[in-house]
């Protein structure tokens, strides 16, 4: 399962693609099990220079029963830092960030190896 | 402090407005991202985990109320109400919006301030000695030359698209508090058998995925030169430095290809080309600047009986004397380090409040000055002695007055993968757990001097090589891992610290730390450092230690 991401333009949000737009929390995000859906929505991703920042695709893992970002790096960011707890997206609290919270995959962003590599 | 004259200030505003056309262009897409990546970085901007990171210069780590007070209310106004200084005295703000940019170099620009020269592959934002004005073991007050090379080196065109960034640091005291040994160039003053002033030029040195301590590739450089010869060496690097591989890019891997002799035969040769009263500054000029940074400071007795009277009678503030207070030039004034390492807090970061708080002092107590260090800790350089237990007060009341300079909980740390987009592990958390276990004020002075160093990436902006102690966490199939190395130093005595073992989980990093220190209590003779210790012993003890439950 894959979700896209990318971070806003004009404030640097962390943003995730919903419907060929974008939402703040991951929560509300597409998810895709579908390799071709995924890569599709990337490049429309891509061609909205004007909204968003170098868009990638990240790979998901499940977590209490919902799913989370498989890379820490990728939960930090949909999750806010660590240091200050009220700071970011988990300052909202709830069920969906728990499952963030307690989300124990890891692996290296996929997204991230591709931005480097660009 | 040196002022902005008309020129300086016209040419600000016209770089704010510059900035703010090509954001307007940006956001309109009439620019590629691309295209406007180079632009943002040339101003300090980036783009980080959760938001835009704005680093703003602070040269040679000086600040007056004014700047302070309006950092403060850039923090509030435009971010979340702190900032975090860095180990290059700067000051990032971690959730700034592109569309906001504009305006804070406005209000930046306002106060002499501006984010150019701290990214980019420019020659960066000075620094300097953070005692400069204030300490008797000065030749000379670096800020002149600093400021000096600040303005030769601001947008100079042929040294802005340089193979990689450059840093330069500048020493005067005999005692290197400015690490110019890890820099691209470190400058510490010498007086030379004559009388006269120079510098010892060192080239070459640096951390990240390769470090080396910088070679002197000229023992006594007179002042009167510097300019041209930091030109002769740009010059050298411009030309032969690597630009096809971003790793091997950086001066110090070119003095470490030649050897230094040979680079230093070349910047000479160089030099030896160029016609310095073409960049030399003249006297008229560097007495212009020189005149800017003078102190007066009235005549005191050397002793107050209101600091005697409290110091007795109080001993927080006995201890806060012994750990955060240090000598001045000037008999009745003190140099007064203010600690942003209170334990459980992230190291460097500093409230608008707190700031305000700073300023306040600064301006009340301090000659209307305050300093920042590479440490991530702030200095008000000329208190009265008279005036210590106010301004102790005053900082207690702020939670600024914790007793740990250069003491275990007095922890260099980067942001780490809290906020960077480098990072491969947290160096927040792990700071603040090791400063946690050390909270205590008596365990950590009975500890003594240790410098803890940690980095979330090997580009060691946390300047892990030279921690007495230096962490650095690495990402092992997306988990966090910290490599210790132990009997690193970034002064006088500089030295890359040797790594300890393999590396541990962030789990047991705090404990191995205590552990690391608990071998340094029982091994310790008389009053070693822990530097001086893990020199007579090496790392076989501490090693046992740390992975005594792996044999």
């Amino acid at each position: 399962m894959k979700a896209l991401t990318g971070n806003r333009l004009t404030d640097g949000e962390v943003v995730f693609w919903k419907a060929g737009a974008w939402v703040e929390r991951f929560a509300d995000a597409d998810l895709f099990d579908d390799a071709a859906a995924a890569e599709a929505a990337e490049a429309d991703a891509k061609a909205q220079r004007t909204v968003v920042v170098d868009p990638y695709l990240i790979d998901l893992v499940e977590s209490s029963g919902l799913w989370a970002p498989l890379s820490f790096r990728e939960r930090v960011r949909a999750l806010g830092p660590t240091n200050h707890p009220h700071h970011g997206k988990q300052a909202e609290g709830g069920s969906a960030i728990e499952a963030l919270q307690n989300a124990a995959g890891a692996a290296r962003s996929s997204g991230r190896v591709k931005l480097i590599k660009r | 402090m040196y002022r902005y004259d008309t020129l300086d200030k016209e040419f600000l505003a016209d770089r704010a407005l510059e900035f703010r056309q090509q954001v307007a262009r940006r956001l309109a897409g009439e620019i590629t991202e691309d295209q406007f990546k180079p632009i943002r970085l040339m101003n300090g901007l980036y783009l980080q985990l959760h938001a835009y990171m704005l680093r703003i210069a602070i040269p040679y780590g000086t600040l007056t109320s004014t700047k302070l007070r309006k950092l403060a209310y850039i923090a509030r106004t435009y971010d979340k109400g702190y900032g975090h200084f860095t180990t290059r005295t700067n000051l990032q703000l971690h959730w700034i919006k592109l569309k906001d940019a504009p305006e804070i170099l406005d209000h930046l620009a306002e106060v002499e301030m501006h984010s150019m020269q701290t990214s980019g592959n420019v020659i960066r934002n000075i620094t300097a000695d953070p005692y400069a004005g204030a300490t008797a073991d000065e030749l000379d007050d670096p800020r002149v030359w600093s400021e000096a090379i600040r303005q030769w080196s601001t947008l100079h065109p042929e040294f802005s698209f340089l193979p990689r960034k450059f840093k330069i640091a500048v020493t005067a005291a005999a005692k290197d508090r400015a690490a110019t040994r890890i820099y691209d160039i470190g400058l510490a003053m010498r007086r030379g058998r004559d009388g006269e002033l120079g510098f010892e030029v060192m080239v070459g040195g640096g951390l990240g995925r390769t470090p080396y301590l910088a070679a002197t590739i000229r023992e006594f450089l007179p002042t009167r030169h510097l300019l041209s010869y930091l030109e002769a060496i740009l010059r050298v690097y411009n030309r032969h430095g690597r630009r096809d591989n971003i790793w091997k890019a950086r001066i110090k891997v070119l003095v470490a290809s030649l050897g230094a002799e040979e680079f230093a035969r070349q910047v000479e040769e160089e030099w030896g080309k160029s016609d310095h009263s073409r960049v030399d500054l003249p006297d008229h000029e560097l007495a212009r600047i020189r005149a800017s940074f003078a102190g007066t400071f009235e005549t005191l007795p050397a002793a107050s009986e209101t600091l005697e009277a409290r110091k007795a009678a109080d001993p927080a503030f006995a201890r806060f004397l012994r750990r955060n207070v240090h000598p001045h030039k000037a008999p009745g004034y003190a140099i007064v380090d203010i600690s942003l390492k209170e334990p459980g807090e992230t190291p460097g970061d500093i409230t608008s409040e707190q700031m305000e708080v700073v300023a306040d002092l600064g301006q009340r107590y301090s000659q209307d000055e305050i300093r920042v260090n590479y440490q991530q800790n702030l200095l008000l350089p000329h208190v009265k002695l008279e005036d210590l237990p106010a301004v102790y007060d005053a900082l207690a009341a702020a939670r600024l007055a914790t007793p740990n300079i250069d003491l275990v909980s007095d922890i260099i740390a980067c942001p780490g993968l809290d906020y960077c987009a480098l990072a491969n592990a947290r160096a927040i958390p792990v700071a603040q757990q090791i400063a946690e276990r050390f909270a205590d004020p008596a365990l950590a002075e009975e500890v003594g001097e240790l410098r803890v160093k940690i980095s979330g990436c090997i580009n060691a902006c946390g300047h892990h090589h030279v921690g007495n102690i230096g962490i650095l966490g690495v990402d092992k199939k997306g988990e966090e891992f910290y490599q210790v190395t132990l009997g690193g130093s970034g002064e006088g005595d500089a030295a890359l610290g040797q790594m300890l073992g393999p590396a541990l989980p962030a789990a047991k990093v705090a404990e191995a730390v205590e552990q690391i220190v608990g071998v340094y209590l029982r091994e310790r003779k008389d009053d070693e450092r822990f530097l001086d210790t893990y020199r007579r012993t090496g790392v076989a003890p501490f090693k046992e230690a740390v992975y005594a439950e792996a044999h």
